[in-house]
């Protein structure tokens, strides 16, 4: 097995890690974590697709943008969720979601 | 001159509209006379246009490609149509000066009525597709507000909901053909649709020629959409005669006649439209029957005589059909007001708590009685004219069945129009009200129709020379007054039409004294439900909120759920791309 | 210094963000001049205000090339064609109207002037998205507009509604952008670059691994989609767009759902021309949309959470008309579906402003925060005439009653559906049509409890006036949904170069 196999297997693995994460986690915190997880395979992707191309500079530059980007995302999701414990005082969704129908 | 004439007819009662509205509801007195001088201001404008119809264009403005030109046309068919609403939308507001003394929120009541005339013209005299489909939908509009006009009350909400949800679905059927003509011939005009509707293929004329029976059934409440009009009788009294008797509701009429030329010989259709006018005439009648709301029962006959009119149509009795539209426009309108006087001082809408009333409103009693000879199609009554010409067109150009379908429907008719007269106005009183005669206002707009229903007849043959001489595209046969006369004498079929009137009439006279007692049991459960169709419109309101329920079941609100329908979406359109790509 | 033009367009509100910013800390917090709200609100609309002179001279320069134009901040290429000036006016034109009237509506809200640092950075960061000529550059805009959103969303953060609301907002958008950068990076793995022309390029003459091409193609679907709020990736929109402050709402259901439909087609037009057409995607997707949107509508009592669900129904419409526009290959549907885009936000923004107004009369100058229900609108007109007539203006549009502007655009789309021909395309139509009739099932009734005589006790206890600052956006918009439906032409000079640069991306 070739070093860019193993890379396309992380790739697909944490991704499916990811959405499946999605699916079942039931606290925010955990599904901010989560969403590291699978924001973290897309930055492989991107490495690993700037090296099949041929162009390695594309890809790690543009990994390094999403990783500040991602970053930032990640910063305002825990605030909102500190905030959420604090409003609500818990972090289980069942329990935070009153909006639907 | 005509030039000018047009345009304003549209636009002095919408400038109506905006005075009214501007000057607010702290001084009704003006908001009256405004509302009236406005609106005497269109039926004086609307009679100088007659004598200057012709097919030519009278006025043009260019509003972009994908719109066309705004046109207008006035025609004989356009402005015999724009002077019936203008003439009777004056009479109305002169009847409402009475009829809504002391109410609150009279500006927005002229208002949409202004509204509403102004709009109605536009839509008889506009030759622009589209605009006719505009002109359409604000007509709704106005009739869904004035319906729900006093919109504290439930039944009326829901009533003008109804109204609105059949009629605008019915407009759809318009849309579309606006929508195949526009997209085949690359123009709006309604004179072109006429002289090149050949370069249309047979299945694009179908489906636009039912399209335009949908929007027509939909707007002039005929089978199976009937149902909305009854419950739009929570309107005040002057709209139900302008709006839902005189006007509105013939817009249907209207374009079945004015688009006849082009759907004559889709296959099917004729026959559709008879048949659509039969059951109309037919069931509504029988409705009428049992009706114990004085102006419900207005409500079904005002279906039952639409039915005749668009059988006219199917029948190819175009003169017919409009010369009808123009005698049940004047009696109704009539019948309409006297019914609004009535309930207006008995303070009640029941027949069955009325009765004897003549006595003590002598002169609303008197035209009403005129109205409903005219209903009941007895000479020399203008109903009667017309009717007979539709009988005569019916079995000439229709099967037997549906004439004497038709015949029946004129026996029962009569049936009803007495009963009604009858419980309203004769025997003994059954309660204690306290009724008195009608005002100065409702007097003079009642007097001037009941005069109309006595004389009308007498304008079918410059009428029909009229039609004749600016509908390049339709044919008629110029009637004058002698030949009109020579026709209707001298067919039996007259004769057997009058058996069978004063045959209703007879059963009815026998059976007045029941007639406030119990209807039979099947017959009544028949009409209570509009022979079934207001339980499917009942089914259609009910599968609509019960998947709208299920559905929002889907907004879980839960973020994990939120997911799933993220992830399940991509796979589906992965499958569907992979699908598509092998 | 010569700048050039478009360095402004974009430069002046994501630069004037941060300074409002630091303007409003040194004046309603550390009190240094004076304690008053007004610099920070004069501060944001004057900038706003003065991002259109780029953009008036940016338009006189397209109008005489009749080209598109490339630009470059530093060694970051950006063009300008129809999508970005249809895009670029739409978020200044209801920018610059929410900018105005927030200020009477977040008077004396805390972190006021976060508010409007956050919505000038929006302001600029949707003009950008709007030019992107990468991929990557695309996504970058795109993900930063978000954030500033979700800031936006969350704003009220005592209060759990927009806490839960934000939260779900922040977590879908960050799946869908993460599987949108996925399908970047699908596509540069093959063809080793991100510009959008060249890939589009490569993709219509190289024989490349189709495999990989649908998948990328998915990824942007639904990634981008997400935030286009296209069922069923919507389930966020209605609980953000009911809980942001009015202002907000009425951007986010006027301008940035678009802008992410406007992402979504340049990420997709790259990949044109290998599988199915794209067009019978957005025409299934906008199908459901509008039934789904207007059947949810009809189950709602808040007034701001029915229009979250009639603006899933209106991209339904304009999914439509770009769907009628790639399938059948004309530029007619998609230039209506650019003018539906355009009315969509007029009415839509003027309903939740309105909506914000009578809230505000209602419960923020009352000290009350609740949503607004149906039945607090009734009797409004006794009161506040002009906010009703607004109201009803904006409702009846949206239900696409003539001769309103709503109408008009619908019935661009529409023309251009019946003009294909297509059977198909004729039933998608009258499928729409029967929508709108669907639709007046609840407009309607709104319209109708704001002319009731009977008043709702919330609007008995409601203050007195509206500050004209909030009215006058309200009647300048009314004003122009009513003159656009009376001259659909006015809006040609967008629409055309609009649809024109639709087409042409997608050939």
């Amino acid at each position: 097995m070739t070093l860019f196999n193993v890379l396309i297997v992380t790739v697909a693995c944490l991704l499916g890690v990811g959405l499946y994460g999605l699916l079942i986690t039931r606290n925010l915190i955990k599904i901010v974590v989560v969403l590291q997880l699978l924001v973290k395979s897309v930055v492989l992707a991107f490495v690993v697709a700037g090296n099949v191309s041929g162009h390695p500079g594309i890809g790690e530059s543009v990994a390094a943008t999403i990783i500040v980007a991602d970053t930032i995302v990640a910063v305002v999701a825990l605030a909102l969720a500190v905030q959420v414990r604090i409003r609500f005082g818990t972090l289980d969704i069942p329990k935070i979601s009153s909006l639907r129908g | 001159m005509t030039g000018l004439l047009v345009p304003s007819l549209i636009l002095v009662p919408w400038l109506g509209a905006l005075v009214v509205w501007r000057v607010g509801d702290s001084r009704p007195k003006w908001q009256h006379g405004l509302a009236v001088s406005f609106s005497v201001l269109a039926g004086i404008v609307s009679l100088i246009l007659i004598p200057q119809a012709s097919s030519d264009v009278a006025f043009s403005l260019p509003m972009g490609k994908l719109f066309g030109e705004l046109t207008f046309i006035a025609d004989g068919l356009s402005v015999a149509l724009a002077a019936i609403a203008c003439v009777v939308g004056s009479l109305a507001v002169l009847f409402a000066v009475d009829y809504m003394h002391g109410e609150h929120q009279l500006g927005r009541f002229y208002t949409f009525v202004l509204l509403f005339i102004g709009a109605m013209t536009g839509l008889v005299l506009t030759s622009n597709l589209l605009f006719l489909f505009f002109f359409w939908e604000i007509t709704a509009l106005c009739s869904y507000a004035l319906i729900s006009f006093y919109n504290d009350d439930p039944k009326a909400v829901a009533g003008g909901m109804k109204a609105l949800i059949i009629t605008q679905f019915g407009g759809v059927g318009l849309l579309a053909g606006a929508l195949t003509v526009f997209g085949t011939l690359g123009t709006y005009q309604i004179p072109d649709l006429l002289a090149r509707f050949s370069e249309l293929t047979p299945n694009l004329l179908a489906v636009m020629g039912f399209g335009f029976l949908l929007a027509a059934a939909a707007k002039s409440a005929q089978f199976p959409f009937h149902t909305w009009l009854p419950d739009a009788m929570e309107a005040p009294t002057p709209i139900s005669a302008l709006i839902h008797a005189a006007t509105m509701v013939n817009a249907g009429v209207y374009l079945l006649a004015r688009f006849y030329p082009v759907f004559e010989h889709v296959p099917g259709w004729t026959f559709a439209v008879m048949l659509v006018g039969m059951i109309s005439a037919l069931i509504t009648a029988v409705m009428a029957l049992t009706a114990m709301d004085l102006k419900r029962a207005l409500a079904y006959s005002t279906v039952s005589q639409l039915g005749y009119m668009v059988y006219a149509i199917g029948a190819g009795g175009i003169f017919a059909s409009q010369f009808h539209l123009l005698s049940h426009a004047v009696f109704k309108a009539l019948l309409f007001l006297a019914a609004g006087s009535v309930i207006h001082s008995a303070g009640t809408r029941d027949m069955r708590r009325m009765g004897g009333l003549g006595k003590q409103m002598p002169f609303v009693r008197n035209v009403f009685i005129l109205g409903a000879l005219a209903l009941a199609g007895l000479p020399i009554m203008n109903g009667f004219w017309s009717k007979e010409l539709i009988l005569e067109e019916g079995l000439l150009h229709t099967p037997l069945w549906a004439h004497i379908g038709m015949l029946i429907g004129a026996g029962l008719t009569a049936f009803y129009t007495l009963r009604m007269t009858w419980m309203v106005f004769f025997g003994e009183p059954r309660e204690a009200l306290h009724a008195h005669d009608a005002g100065t206002a409702m007097k003079v707009s009642l007097g001037i129709l009941a005069v109309g229903s006595l004389t009308t007849w007498l304008l079918a043959g410059p009428f029909s020379s009229l039609l004749e001489r600016t509908l390049p595209f339709h044919e008629f046969h110029v009637l004058t007054l002698d030949t009109l006369a020579e026709e209707i004498f001298l067919a039996p079929a007259t004769y057997i039409a009058l058996g069978v009137v004063a045959l209703g009439l007879a059963i009815s006279w026998m059976v007045r004294k029941q007639a406030t007692g119990p209807v039979p049991a099947a017959l009544e459960a028949l009409s209570r439900e509009s022979f079934g169709l207001d339980w499917l419109n009942q089914q259609v309101v009910k599968l609509m909120s019960q998947s709208a329920s299920a559905m929002q079941k889907t907004q879980t609100g839960e973020m994990n759920w939120n997911v799933v329908g993220i992830i399940g979406a991509l796979v589906v359109v992965l499958g569907i791309l992979l699908w598509s790509a092998s | 210094m010569n700048v050039p033009m478009f360095t402004l367009l974009v430069g002046i509100p994501l630069v004037s963000s941060p300074v409002v910013y630091l303007f409003g800390r040194l004046t309603t917090r550390a009190q240094v001049l004076t304690r008053q709200g007004w610099i920070v609100r004069l501060l944001a609309l004057l900038a706003v205000a003065a991002t259109w002179f780029p953009f008036i001279n940016l338009w006189l320069e397209f109008q005489a090339r009749g080209n598109r134009m490339f630009f470059n901040i530093e060694s970051i290429w950006l063009q300008l064609d129809g999508i970005s000036f249809l895009l670029a006016a739409m978020v200044l034109t209801l920018g610059t109207l929410a900018i105005l009237f927030s200020g009477r509506y977040m008077a004396g809200d805390f972190g006021e002037e976060k508010y409007y640092a956050m919505l000038l950075a929006m302001i600029g960061l949707m003009i950008g998205l709007g030019c992107a000529n990468d991929l990557f550059n695309l996504w970058v805009w795109f993900e930063a507009m978000a954030v500033s959103s979700y800031l936006l969303v969350a704003f009220y953060r005592e209060q759990p509604g927009s806490l839960e609301a934000g939260m779900k907002y922040v977590v879908q958008s960050a799946v869908g952008s993460a599987l949108a950068l996925l399908g970047i990076a699908l596509v540069l793995a093959q063809t080793g670059t991100l510009d959008m022309d060249q890939i589009r390029l490569m993709v219509g003459t190289m024989e490349l691994n189709k495999l990989g091409l649908l998948a990328a193609g998915a990824l942007f679907f639904i990634g981008f989609g997400v935030k286009v709020a296209m069922v069923p990736l919507h389930t966020w929109l209605p609980d953000a767009h009911s809980q942001a402050p009015s202002g907000i709402s009425a951007m986010l259901s006027g301008v940035v759902i678009e802008a992410g439909l406007v992402a979504m087609l340049r990420a997709l037009s790259t990949l044109t021309g290998f599988a199915l057409s794209w067009g019978w995607l957005l025409l299934a997707f906008g199908a459901l949309n509008m039934l789904y949107g207007n059947l949810l509508a009809l189950q709602q009592s808040q007034v701001k959470r029915m229009l979250a669900f009639s603006s899933l129904s209106h991209i339904g419409y304009i999914l439509m008309g770009l769907g009628i526009a790639l399938v059948s290959g004309q530029p007619a549907g998609a230039q209506g579906a650019a003018f539906h885009l355009f009315t969509h936000m007029l009415m839509k923004g003027l309903a939740f402003l309105a909506v914000g107004a009578v809230m505000y009369a209602l419960f923020h100058e009352q000290g009350i925060h609740r949503p607004l229900v149906a039945h607090d609108l009734n009797g409004i007109s006794t009161r506040y005439p002009w906010v009703a007539l607004s109201l009803s203006i904006a409702l009846l549009a949206l239900g696409g009653l003539p001769p309103l502007a709503g109408f008009m655009s619908k019935w661009q789309i529409f023309v251009a559906g019946f003009q294909s021909g297509n059977g198909w395309l004729m039933g998608f139509v009258i499928f729409a049509a029967v929508n709108s009739v669907i639709s007046l099932a609840y407009y309607a009734p709104l319209v109708n409890r704001m002319y009731r005589r009977v008043t709702a006790t919330s609007v008995k206890k409601g203050s007195d006036t509206i500050h004209w600052t909030m009215q006058l956006p309200l009647l300048l918009m009314a004003l122009a949904v009513v003159v656009i439906g009376l001259f659909p032409s006015l809006m040609n000079w967008l629409t055309e170069p609009a649809g024109a640069a639709l087409m042409s991306i997608f050939q």
